[in-house]
């Protein structure tokens, strides 16, 4: 059915007519409807007013509340106040619910479903208020980024309240937030196109074209911002790709007011770091992660993903501005301020991840206005953001040349001399498995398969009878990912989840005849006769690594300085219940996996990334409660699935929520909102 | 038809306080665990073709998964479906794979693929075939560690 409706627009109307009768047909208590709480909402949202109106809860990727509600003392005894089920959203349930939701006047804003439907619901108690979807047909089912994305935006003047989305098939919708009606004034009858005005024409065309975005537009100032993303690009079926240029749009018209060139065009500066004109083919170089924005300053900060290929880069040599650069352009007019690139040339898929988030603090007595970058590699970068100069300084490290044939290689990467490391990066032998000798010696056999070492060890061409490939961690969900960190503006310490057992492989083959025009692409040489295929990175069933396998880091930011670091997560089963273990005493290992935080007044807040059953509870994951000044965890609740969203949290009538998204396995996606029981209830 | 998806969707919505979380697999009867030699060594390779053909583009050759792909070998991925059944298994793959079209994997598909992810994850083999049909592999567990 749905392909029968190759632009989605039939289905998306009748979508708009149920958002009609649905907010008719459970219209409800006056002082919980949608239209009453939009239209009394404050003209100026914060979380410091008990709302949460954007992504990371403001547009400076803080992730943090000042509500104090929920503290060390009670957190132990949060009660679920409502679930919202998303199977109904679109035509299969779906196990990828990585939603953050907004809150603002009472209603709670979010995005769910296998066509990423928006739902309107009352805050306090999760009764739905308004739907809306749109059936893409092709185009949707084509999608890069398919299902449900991980958010939306939330913008008013007073007057008027609008929710934007981005659809799996790249259209940004605006939706008026009191009804889900779509606002049909704006782009055409209420959408962009996203595939057009992008200044080069999206191959191969407009409903296969492979771009999108799952992330949540930013509005800033009355401008929407727009990421783009693509498939993962380890094998790509060419070196020539569309590009993920990044767009501001006007709030009220839909109209285009500026683009960026992650790839500068012929004539702009940076086109000269791609080298045999490969920036006119080279695609990808988007930004899939959030935007980040400081209103004051009017300026936009972009994390820029890798260009084409994600481990070979030998179709575009050079440092290839802008990939895997953060870069700051204007609000109005998406001019570059300055940018800095992270990873030059890069074939290691250090896409910056996170939300660049900004934080004003004070280094040697002298105050910045700074930006921290979270990444892969568990390196906070930070900088001053008016300026663009690092904020501690940079040590040019020189890297390892790689032999790939026709690979180009940068010379030396930038680290920064503060903070230290959080998460590891790079695999040498004492980070392998040493449980027990035993354990060790097995760990270390594996791992002569591959090769090994620090961070920026280059790829290597896989071999039959020779090394597999580079083993490293980072590349796949390793460090923080798009979760992101958050930080704590009245004390100046920034938290980040890291995961720290993410093997990733970095091997390469030529491409199997007629998969692709690259010269190479990830992939492993069949194995040797007698000799097994690589399956997986464990050592008779556990990690390959020492743990911990996640954590939680605090870092001061005025000092460039770890202040403590937990495992975050429960030792996972197939670790504590393992035979070779048994009698050992293994502290605490945490679970790999980066997941969201959330900082609160005193707390921080996350939940974990893996199922666990122990002796005193049943098989669930924990949402754990920290001590934000020690690290030391007060207080946990059982989620039936793991957390697969970010928490975030609201006032309403008094009580603070805490609402969060669980998915995985065979649970599909949910809502769960927790807050305090009813003080003397009986 | 819409009110009637409309309804569904307003069912789903609940006030469920106090509830707590229940694991999934607590009506779970299953006497078996993947641990009883449940797939046969010519399965499994009749898998191994069928995976490389159809799920190793995103979970990788060496089931390690990727970015936007979870691994199907390994602690994490037996950590997620550890106490589970294979039919749960089967279902969240009838369900969503391929995710470009989902659903169009036939029942025989799946089980020869999960009897290779089996047997990549070190479950034994054994004589019989892993079955195709919903309620038989409903009744077998999912279990990490052999007990």
């Amino acid at each position: 059915m749905s392909g029968a409706t190759p632009r989605g627009f039939v289905l998306a109307r009748s979508a708009a007519a149920i958002a009609t009768v649905c907010a008719a047909l459970v219209s409800v208590p006056t002082d919980s409807s949608a239209q009453r709480a939009a239209a009394s909402a404050p003209r100026v949202l914060t979380t410091a007013t008990g709302e949460w109106p954007s992504y990371t809860g403001d547009t400076r990727g803080s992730r943090y509340s000042p509500l104090d509600q929920i503290t060390a003392a009670n957190f132990g005894t949060l009660e679920v106040a409502w679930r919202f089920k998303t199977d109904q959203l679109g035509p299969r349930p779906e196990f990828k619910l990585e939603g953050t939701p907004l809150m603002v006047g009472g209603v709670l804003y979010a995005t769910g479903g296998t066509r990423r439907a928006v739902v309107a619901l009352d805050a306090a108690t999760g009764e739905l208020l308004w739907m809306h979807s749109e059936n893409e047909g092709e185009r949707g089912a084509a999608a890069p980024r398919p299902l449900s994305g991980r958010g939306l935006s939330y913008w008013t003047d007073g007057k008027e309240a609008r929710i934007l989305y981005v659809t799996p098939g790249y259209r940004l919708i605006a939706l008026d937030a009191r009804t889900g009606e779509i606002v049909k004034g704006f782009g055409t009858g209420g959408r962009v196109d996203l595939k057009l005005e992008i200044d080069h024409t999206i191959l191969p065309d407009l409903t296969t074209g492979e771009i999108g975005f799952q992330g949540a537009p930013v509005v800033a100032r009355d401008v929407v911002i727009i990421g783009a993303a693509f498939r993962e690009g380890g094998s790509p079926r060419s070196a020539r790709n569309n590009k993920g240029y990044i767009r501001g749009y006007d709030v009220r018209t839909g109209k285009r007011l500026w683009i960026f060139h992650t790839i500068p065009q012929r004539g702009e500066p940076g086109y000269d770091t791609w080298g045999d004109g490969s920036a006119d083919v080279a695609g990808n170089t988007g930004v899939w992660t959030q935007i980040t924005v400081d209103e004051e300053l009017g300026l936009v900060y972009l994390p820029v993903e890798s260009p084409t290929g994600d481990y070979y880069g030998g179709h575009r040599p050079g440092n290839n501005l802008y990939g895997e650069s953060l870069v700051c352009v204007d609000l109005r007019t998406g001019k570059r301020k300055w940018h800095y690139q992270i990873v030059r040339h890069p074939i290691w898929d250090f896409d910056l991840s996170a939300a660049p988030i900004l934080a004003d603090i004070v280094v040697g007595g002298r105050a910045v206005k700074s930006v921290a970058l979270p990444t892969k590699q568990g390196i906070l970068y930070m900088f001053d953001r008016v300026t663009g100069e690092p904020v501690w300084p940079m040590t040019e490290m020189p890297v390892e040349k790689g032999e790939v044939p026709g690979e180009w290689y940068a010379p030396t990467q930038p680290i920064p001399s503060r903070p230290a490391a959080y998460s590891r990066n790079g695999v040498m032998l004492d980070d392998l498995i040493a449980f027990t000798p035993a354990l060790k010696d097995a760990g270390a056999l594996f791992a002569s398969r591959f090769k090994l070492g620090p961070l920026f060890t280059p790829p290597i061409v896989s071999t039959t009878g020779g090394l597999i490939g580079t083993l490293t961690q980072g590349p796949t969900n390793g460090g923080t990912n798009w979760p992101g960190g958050s930080y704590d503006p009245e004390t100046h310490i920034f938290y980040t989840s890291a995961s720290n057992y993410s093997p990733s492989l970095l091997s390469l083959v030529p491409p199997a005849a007629g998969a692709s025009d690259m010269r190479y692409v990830r992939g492993t040489a069949p194995p040797a006769p007698g000799t097994p295929r690589l399956t997986g990175f464990g050592v008779q069933g556990l990690p390959l690594f020492k743990p911990p396998y996640g954590t939680i880091t605090a870092i001061h930011l005025d000092r460039g300085e770890i202040l403590w670091q937990v495992p975050h997560g429960e030792t996972p089963d197939a670790v504590r219940n393992h035979e070779a273990l048994r009698g050992l005493d293994i502290p605490r290992t945490g679970q790999p996996g980066s997941v969201g935080t959330l900082v609160t007044k005193s707390l921080i807040v996350a939940g974990d990334p893996e199922l666990t059953t122990t002796s005193s509870r049943a098989r669930s994951a924990m949402l754990r409660a920290y001590d934000k000044a020690t690290g030391a965890e007060v207080g946990a609740v059982p989620l039936a699935a793991p957390q697969s969203g970010s928490p975030m949290t609201y006032s309403v009538n008094g009580r603070q929520y805490i609402v969060v998204a669980i998915s995985g396995g065979a649970y599909s996606g949910e809502y769960v909102a927790f807050r305090l029981p009813v003080a003397g209830a009986r | 038809m819409r009110l009637l998806h409309l309804t569904v969707v307003i069912a789903a919505v609940g006030v469920i306080a106090a509830r707590p979380a229940a694991p999934l697999n607590e009506s779970s009867v299953a006497d078996r665990t993947t641990w009883d030699s449940v797939f046969t060594p010519e399965q499994a390779a009749r898998g191994q073709t069928a995976y490389a053909a159809t799920c190793a583009r995103c979970h990788q050759e060496s089931l390690s998964g990727a970015d936007e792909s979870p691994a199907l070998a390994g602690g994490t991925f037996l950590s997620k479906w550890s106490g589970l059944t294979l039919g749960d298994l089967h279902d969240r793959v009838r369900v969503t794979m391929p995710p470009s079209d989902p659903g169009t994997y036939g029942r025989q598909h799946i089980s020869d693929v999960l009897a290779y992810v089996l047997s990549v994850n070190g479950f034994p083999a054994g004589r019989a075939e892993l079955p195709v049909a919903g309620a038989a592999l409903q009744v077998i567990r999912i279990e990490a560690a052999r007990r």
